[in-house]
């Protein structure tokens, strides 16, 4: 069993030996110069206005948390419809269980008032 | 074919708990958006009575065991037993909570819904007959638990805890799941029944250093569920952060399932290579113990005191699994249903002493409490006293089954160490009864207002349960061990 | 229902009663533990009757099964060994009601509650024939005692409750891990049964086996009696404990270890006993004289009765470990000697301390010349505690010096030592105590003893005078009760070495003993 994984193995050293050689050989032949200007995010382009960790609103986090649950669960319809002559009603009584658990949970965001910007 | 997918009736029937669960999770949700606050009272009440019909299905469905859904799940006496007991967790911990709640003004359906959810999860945990099932049924259970950890938001520790608990959990399931993969990769099935014929065959015998290598990563993620050494650290922390009546349910329902499925994979699929694992469950075993008890000789607070003291007691359910024999999981299944009944007790007078903000967790705070709440102090005692182990409560019984199946399986240098530790661990428990006892309310003292009627409930049928696991252990024990007959 | 098994339940029964009644009322209370406890005794009296007519069996036996896996009895009985025991329990448990009478004012209910729980416990351990219930009870007699200390006790309670209890923990959980070996090895917790399958060969313990399980055992048993150096938990508990939990801790649960050696250890392990009998009776004979030593030094009365303690219990340990039946019987009448002695001393030391307020010996002095009678009482007490003859104790300590003597002659000259020693320390803390100059404290404070306090120390100074003349109402019982655990100890001799020594056959039958017994 083990011989078959040796090939992976193979691949393994392969994949780490490649980036270290490379970077190696690298420093060995570019010229060493450096500079505040190169530790900008932005070596050139528009200047960055302010800190990347500054403060937003949480209802930012709370939208797009939203929007990541519901798009994430709509996912699983997929392989439904990809299956859908075989799985039959069944498939389709199943399918409706899984939406009615996402509407309750719509309806608590809804009424926790978590769609409300204002 | 479309018949293949369509589960049958008596398949149905088998998973009826978890279904009507999980109905009553989401209807939870949606009452407690739509009712008013007047009518959301009655939802802690509609959770306790649907853990109760749920409880009931379950017993039920054992009178017809069998597997379900391609035998990814099987109900059998083992998984009636573990299934009953979360059940039985988590109705007490509802029974805990709804004053706790009331008194940090934190009250609502999703706390409850948390709970149904958690207690799916571990049910699953017991009745899973597949790796894959055991994982789903762990992330659900700790999904819904990371939440409860972190109930009351505006709470800083409640915070730190979640968000440790969420960390460490997530860390430990993805070294099961790539354990899991190990597995699949080295016997070609996640089925448990299917790696044990594997194992059990002598043509196609895979790997023995892969095997390791997969039952090892699956170790490391269970022992962390268990909070058993070296994998225990985040367990005094998130125990003293969460709120007392999670705690309380953290410290049982999750560590039971978590056995439940220890057990499955150790005395069943794992069972044809028992001589890889037994050695490392020695040290664990041995290494949970000292650590746990010998952290809480130094604890002032009363909740990482018992947090250490939950560390320890996993100590003990790990000797009982490393005897790895039917007498073994028997003692491990006892135990965890007296550990629950002591535990849940213990934390639900925590809970009651500690009150709104918990502000009263440290051992001082007890001071005085035989003379304040004479009966609670006295309840709290049997608790206290059945987890140090003294004859006639559960713990006792618990210990002694234990350290008869080590010394079934001649482990004898682990019963001594075991039994040295329950000597040391006399010492921190008896702190608390002193301080009840012995010492005087300081003075101006705020009065302790009556327990609610749910602690009082809880608090009764804990002590109840202890005190009956302590005189008639065999009510327990013969149920034990008909669920413990998958082992041969 | 048995008599036994009223004697052991009426008190465990009276145990709830007792936090059932209402808490506003502690006269109720009191008056209800008097009477349960007198009740109790008057009962345990009729267990005399059948137990001397036939001493050798166990009466009033009762076995009914608990569980089923394990398979643990009730299994319950009485001997001529456990006989007088379980009275010394019965008699000193309404003495010490009565001694607590006026001094407990706190927690009234709970703590006569666990006076009846202490004696349901004590007697539990005493009638036991069951390993496993033995545990049961051994612990349980630990709870009540735990608290009365650190509940009732003096300044250091907490500190001395807890030594207490973790000691004698540390001590029983090595036991449960051999009492639980036994149990895998032969299926059963009944200690008869375990006898007889030793007896037909059917269980054999290998050497270091035996060993083992009898170093367990006896370590539990060792640190209760309290065996030098084990024994430094003593001390705190007597002098922290109340009158009535010392009086109860030293006439009682002292001897629950020096039973548990003659009911179990030597039994069930006599090879491991006989190997291990000359390093215990050297820490005997070290106890012995070393509690007498350190008796001597201490200016606080209550730890120098502790002290005296283990030089007494050191007698009791030498006794068994001689192997004979001289040390044999001298040591459990040693026991029901210093039971009640002891307990004695302890009670008058607590009626000083209830009219002075302190346990120093500096703060007493002349005490004759304002309370004669007490001292008249305390001063019998200590010359029964020496050793005097016509009290309880000579007997006893003879009889165990005799046993030494035919045993290893050295060994009776290093005990006498302690006997000698016993009388400086008790003749020294009179003569500071109740005589020489009286303080102005001592005077305005003193009474003579109270009613209450006649009817508490009568009965035991008359039982002092009756065990030291008239030890053959006691005696007998004990003696034949011992026969057959000293036949189990030298039988198993005979079975290692070809040819039993002649005089040890001897000393077993001992017609020539009987009679020498009768004449005293």
């Amino acid at each position: 069993m083990p011989e078959g994984y040796l090939p992976l193995f193979v691949f393994l050293i392969v994949a780490l030996l490649f980036p270290v050689v490379l970077l190696w050989a690298a420093a060995l032949v570019r010229p060493s110069t450096p500079g505040q200007v190169k530790h900008e995010a932005y070596e050139c382009g528009i200047e960055a206005a302010s800190n990347a960790r500054g403060r937003y609103t949480v209802r930012f986090y709370i939208i797009s948390i939203l929007f990541v649950i519901f798009d994430v669960e709509t996912v699983f319809l997929f392989p439904w419809a990809v299956r859908y002559r075989q799985l039959g009603w069944f498939g389709i009584g199943e399918i409706g269980v899984f939406l009615l658990i996402l509407v309750a949970g719509y309806i608590w965001a809804w009424q926790k008032r978590a769609l409300e910007w204002v | 074919m479309p018949g293949n997918y369509m589960p049958s009736a008596a398949e149905l029937f088998r998973f009826s708990p978890e279904l009507l669960l999980t109905a009553a999770g989401t209807l939870l949700m949606i009452f407690e958006a739509i009712t008013s606050p007047k009518q959301k009272r009655s939802l802690p009440v509609f959770a306790f009575l649907s853990l109760l019909a749920a409880l009931a299905l379950a017993v039920a469905a054992s009178s017809d065991p069998g597997p379900a859904f391609n035998r990814m799940l099987q109900v059998d006496g083992f998984a009636t037993f573990f299934r009953v007991l979360v059940m039985a967790i988590g109705a007490v911990t509802i029974l805990i909570s709804t004053n706790y709640l009331k008194q940090a003004e934190h009250e609502g359906g999703e706390f409850y819904s948390l709970v149904l959810f958690s207690v799916v999860g571990q049910c699953l945990m017991a009745t899973a007959n597949e790796l894959i099932m055991i994982f789903i049924g762990i992330e659900v259970s700790s999904i819904a638990t990371y939440v409860l950890a972190g109930y009351l938001r505006d709470d800083k520790r409640n915070n730190e805890a979640a968000l440790k608990y969420f960390l460490l959990g997530s860390f430990a399931t993805a070294f099961l799941l790539y354990g899991v993969a190990w597995i699949y990769g080295t016997t070609g099935t996640t089925n448990l029944s299917g790696v044990r014929g594997v194992l059990l065959d002598p043509q196609n015998a895979p790997n023995a250093i892969l095997i390791s290598v997969a039952l090892g990563l699956v170790l490391v993620g269970l022992l962390f569920k268990v909070s058993a050494v070296p994998f225990q650290s985040w367990a005094p922390d998130v125990y003293q952060g969460a709120p007392a009546p999670v705690t309380a349910f953290m410290a049982t329902g999750p560590k039971a399932a978590a056995f439940a499925a220890f057990l499955r994979i150790t005395m069943w699929a794992f069972e044809p290579v028992k001589n890889h694992w037994i050695p490392v469950l020695w040290f664990t075993a041995i290494a949970t113990m000292i650590v746990g008890n010998f952290a809480a000789l130094r604890q002032s607070n009363v909740k990482r005191l018992l947090a250490y003291s939950s560390i320890a007691h996993a100590g003990y359910v790990l000797v009982a699994l490393t005897a790895a024999s039917k007498t073994g999981t028997e003692a491990a299944m006892f135990y965890m249903v007296s550990y629950a009944a002591m535990n849940l007790g213990a934390f639900a007078v925590i809970a009651h002493v500690a009150r709104k903000g918990e502000r009263r967790v440290e051992i001082d705070d007890f001071a005085g409490l035989g003379n304040r709440q004479p009966l609670t102090a006295a309840i709290f005692t049997v608790f206290l006293l059945s987890l140090i182990g003294v004859p006639l409560t559960g713990g006792f019984f618990a210990k002694f089954y234990v350290f008869k199946a080590a010394l079934d399986s001649q482990l004898i240098a682990l019963t001594i160490v075991g039994l040295l530790n329950s000597a040391v661990a006399a010492f921190y428990y008896l702190r608390l009864i002193v301080i009840m006892y012995m010492q005087p309310a300081p003075e101006g003292v705020d009065t302790l207002p009556e327990p609610s009627l749910g602690i009082r409930t809880a608090l009764v049928a804990c002590s109840l349960a202890t005190v009956v696991l302590g005189v008639f252990p065999s009510l327990v024990l013969d149920i034990a061990g008909r669920g413990a007959s998958f082992i041969r | 229902m048995t008599l036994l098994e009223l004697v052991l339940l009426i008190p465990a029964a009276g145990f709830l009663v007792a936090l059932l009644l209402p808490k506003g009322n502690p006269k109720l209370v009191r008056n209800f533990a008097l009477a349960v406890s007198l009740v109790v005794f008057l009962l345990s009296l009729g267990l005399i009757g059948a137990v001397t007519a036939d001493p050798q069996h166990m009466q009033f036996e009762r076995s009914i099964q608990w569980m089923q896996s394990p398979a643990i009895r009730y299994h319950i009985g009485v001997d001529g060994l456990s006989l007088w025991l379980v009275i010394l329990s019965t008699l000193l448990t309404p003495i010490c009601i009565l001694v607590s009478w006026n001094s407990i004012q706190k927690n009234v209910s709970l703590f006569y509650a666990f006076m009846l729980l202490l004696l349901a416990g004590v007697v539990g351990v005493f009638v036991s024939l069951d390993l496993f219930l033995f545990y049961v009870f051994w612990e349980i007699s630990l709870v009540p005692m735990y608290f009365l200390i650190g509940i009732w006790g003096h300044d250091k309670r907490i500190y001395a409750a807890v030594k207490f209890f973790l000691y004698t923990m540390a001590g029983s959980v090595l036991m449960l891990g051999a009492i639980i070996w036994l149990y895998v090895k032969s299926g059963s917790f009944d200690i008869p049964f375990i006898l007889d399958s030793l007896g037909k060969g059917r269980l054999t313990l290998g050497a270091s086996e035996g060993l083992w399980l009898f170093l367990a055992f006896f370590l539990a048993f060792a640190i209760k009696v309290p065996l030098f150096p084990l024994h430094t938990w003593l001390p705190d508990a007597h002098g922290e404990a109340p009158t009535a939990g010392s009086v109860m801790l030293a006439s009682v649960m002292l001897k629950l270890g020096t039973y548990g050696i003659v009911r179990i250890c030597l039994p069930l392990f006599p090879d491991a006993a006989k190997a291990s009998a000359n390093w215990i009776v050297v820490l005997a004979l070290i106890g012995i004289v070393y509690g007498a030593l350190v008796a001597m030094v201490q200016p606080n009365m209550k730890r120098l009765v502790a002290y005296s303690s283990v030089s007494h219990l050191g007698f009791v340990v030498l006794g068994i470990f001689s192997f004979n039946h001289f040390g044999m019987d001298g040591a459990v009448y040693q026991m029901l000697n210093h039971g009640v002695s002891t307990g004695a001393l302890f009670i008058l030391v607590g009626f000083l301390y209830e009219r002075r307020h302190s346990l120093e010996i500096v703060d007493y002095g002349g005490v004759a010349t304002v309370a004669p009678w007490l001292t008249i009482l305390f001063v019998i007490t200590s010359l029964a505690s020496i050793g005097l003859p016509l009290l309880n104790n000579f007997v006893g300590e003879f009889l165990v010096l005799q046993g030494a003597a035919v045993a290893n002659f050295p060994w009776a000259i290093v005990a006498a030592l302690g006997v000698i020693l016993s009388a400086v320390y008790m003749l020294w803390l009179v003569q500071r105590t109740f005589y020489g100059a009286t303080p102005a404290a001592v005077k305005s404070h003193f009474t003579d003893l109270s009613p209450r306090e006649w009817a508490i120390i009568v009965p035991l100074v008359a039982l002092m005078l009756w065990m030291g003349v008239g030890s053959g109402s006691f005696l007998p019982a004990v003696r034949s009760s011992n026969d057959q655990t000293l036949n189990l100890v030298l039988k198993s001799t005979y079975a290692r070495q070809s040819s039993p020594p002649a005089e040890l056959v001897g000393r077993v039958t001992r017609p020539d003993l009987k009679e020498s017994a009768d004449a005293r």
